[in-house]
């Protein structure tokens, strides 16, 4: 029976609780600063901190493993405003591009559904990284492994829900069985529709085989930083090789033409100064 | 596409450096075998050169593959289970079946240059001689060119194979283009070596400049296909210091620029002459442009 997450971003507050707890849970350390010399400030400012947003970590990464994105929407003249949240995480996919683009098999997925890094098995190829659609997974300069959410592994197999879900005070992040989730999300989206969202929509069903990890937006998966038409790279491989190997074909052709018995001798010189 | 996917941070030092040596490896390997495949004992010297060259060359690149690891010393987990303790190997990531073509490729490269020292008279005999010395060396030339076209284009089918934009966008073409790149420096490198050791006179030249010439034609138009296909993701490739690689070193020195000097065999000297004037430069330039083919399209992935 796998195990997920619903998001429900419309009643998301954007009090990043589900940052902390992440943390304190998981025992992760802050992000680590990357200074770059300013020429205008003439010092070194850190150039990862986003200083511009109460979005505080911009992005996923091997420390953060949650990240509430802030968006901002006004209008022309600034007359309406809204602002959107939503607490992005690994979403677990059913065809996960990072485990299939493991080479050394530390990535798997556990008996719940869930995605899991073997710390111990992990070389630090970085393979991974690019092959996720979403822009979850990445290298820990510490330990020289990738890292990502688990969806609370050890919590999970102990009968827990996920420390965000634990510790969401509005209910917008809720832990059970996916099909459990997908019905309260379809109730919730039918309940929207009827207030007149009429943008909001479910975004996880069918993204990389379905996701465990899925979302109610107010507005288009992009506006939130979420791919659209999600192809889960692999899904490429046998055209890929195949064009690989067509290529390969064209240069044996190439071979055969020009190393071939035929054309040897005298006429060969003249051939060759054309 | 997405934007906001993340960029794997290889070094293009360590990765592309690594892709372009295999490229040359393998291309000097595949030609020989080609050449002597089609072409009989005409072509023994094109061969013999490709097993000299593809041998030491693929020597270099493990340590650059394992230098980019994270975790280095863990570099056995590619071909070993960590868990099991079983060989693994996972169809779907070319990285892991990559390792494996890469191991079988150095063994063919090694029975082969094994064999050529033999025949030179270099060896009297062949360590383990008798454990494959009845395997024609035909067999494993197959083998291993087939291994070769893997290697040099495998990591075409790495970048095109990932949720990146621009290598996404450029799937399927890469790896054809590397192997195309892999054939047109894997020749510069037995031009090289073949002027070098003063063996221009052999009599398969014209069939060698004739490849030569066809895999630039292949070369060119995969890398203007490429950019053409991947249209508005093509932009980190159409500027900066990226551009300047892939159009002003890739395109115009390394295959423009060789193509219309004309086959490089200086032959007023009669081939005699080692490493002589133009003919020399044009195959570095080919050289070049391969490896700024590699840095330029890791680079362009990774542009954030």
């Amino acid at each position: 029976m796998p195990k997920g997450m619903f998001v429900d971003t419309s009643i998301c507050t954007g009090c990043k609780a589900c940052q902390v707890a992440c943390k304190e849970w998981n025992g992760l350390p802050h992000e680590p600063g990357h200074f770059r010399f300013d020429p205008v400030e003439k010092r070194p400012i850190a150039v990862n901190f986003t200083g511009n947003s109460y979005d505080n970590t911009g992005a996923l990464s091997a420390t953060d493993w949650r990240h509430v994105r802030f968006i901002e929407q006004f209008s022309e003249d600034r007359s309406r405003a809204r602002w959107l949240f939503s607490s992005d995480s690994c979403k677990h996919c059913n065809d996960a591009g990072c485990l299939n683009a493991c080479p050394t098999g530390a990535i798997v997925r556990t008996d719940l559904g869930n995605v899991f890094i073997q710390q111990d098995v992990c070389i630090g190829c970085k393979y991974c990284i690019p092959s996720c659609p979403f822009g979850v997974i990445s290298l820990s300069e510490g330990t020289g492994t990738v890292h990502k959410c688990t969806l609370c592994n050890d919590r999970i197999h102990n009968g827990l829900g996920t420390a965000c879900a634990k510790v969401c005070p509005t209910g917008s992040i809720s832990f059970g069985d996916v099909a459990d989730l997908k019905a309260a999300a379809d109730r919730r989206l039918a309940h929207l529709k009827r207030q007149g969202h009429s943008d909001a929509e479910i975004y996880g069903y069918k993204e990389a085989g379905g996701l465990n990890v899925f979302y109610l937006f107010l507005d288009r998966p992009q506006v939130y930083g979420q791919p659209e038409a999600v192809v889960v790279p692999q899904k490429r491989l046998p055209v890929s090789s195949a064009a690989t190997v067509a290529g390969a074909l064209a240069l044996g052709a190439a071979a055969l033409v020009s190393f071939r018995e035929r054309g040897s001798g005298p006429e060969e010189g003249g051939e060759a100064k054309k | 596409m997405n934007p906001e996917t993340h960029i794997p941070g290889w070094e293009w030092y360590y990765v592309a450096m690594y892709f372009f040596i295999g490229g040359v490896s393998a291309g000097a390997y595949f030609i020989g075998a080609l050449a002597e495949m089609f072409g009989g004992e005409r072509h023994r010297e094109i061969s013999r050169t490709g097993s000299y060259i593809a041998f030491p060359l693929i020597l270099l690149t493990p340590p650059l593959l394992i230098a980019d690891l994270g975790r280095p010393e863990r570099f056995w987990h590619l071909l070993v289970n960590a868990k099991s303790g079983f060989p693994y190997i996972n169809f779907q990531s070319p990285l892991s079946v990559g390792s494996w073509a890469l191991l079988l490729f150095g063994a063919m490269t090694f029975l082969s240059i094994l064999d050529t020292l033999v025949a030179d008279g270099r060896l009297r005999s062949a360590p383990f001689a008798r454990a494959y010395s009845r395997i024609p060396r035909k067999w494993y030339a197959v083998v291993g060119s087939i291994a070769g076209f893997f290697v040099a284009g495998y990591t075409g089918v790495i970048l095109n194979v990932t949720a990146r934009p621009f290598w996404a966008a450029t799937d399927p073409l890469v790896g054809a283009l590397f192997i195309a790149s892999g054939a047109s420096t894997g020749a510069a490198a037995i031009y090289l070596v073949m002027s070098w050791r003063k063996k221009l006179t052999d009599p398969g030249l014209p069939g060698f400049e004739r490849f030569d010439r066809l895999s630039k034609y292949i070369e060119l138009v995969l890398a203007v296909g490429m950019v053409v296909l991947a249209g508005r993701y093509a932009a980190p490739l159409m500027r900066g210091f990226i551009g300047v690689m892939f159009w002003g070193g890739t395109v115009l020195l390394g295959i423009l620029i060789p193509l219309a000097a004309g086959w490089y065999i200086p032959r007023a000297a009669g081939g005699r002459m080692p490493l002589a004037g133009l003919a020399t430069v044009m195959a570095l330039l080919v050289l070049l442009g391969g490896a700024l083919l590699r840095i330029s399209l890791v680079q362009a992935g990774q542009v954030q």
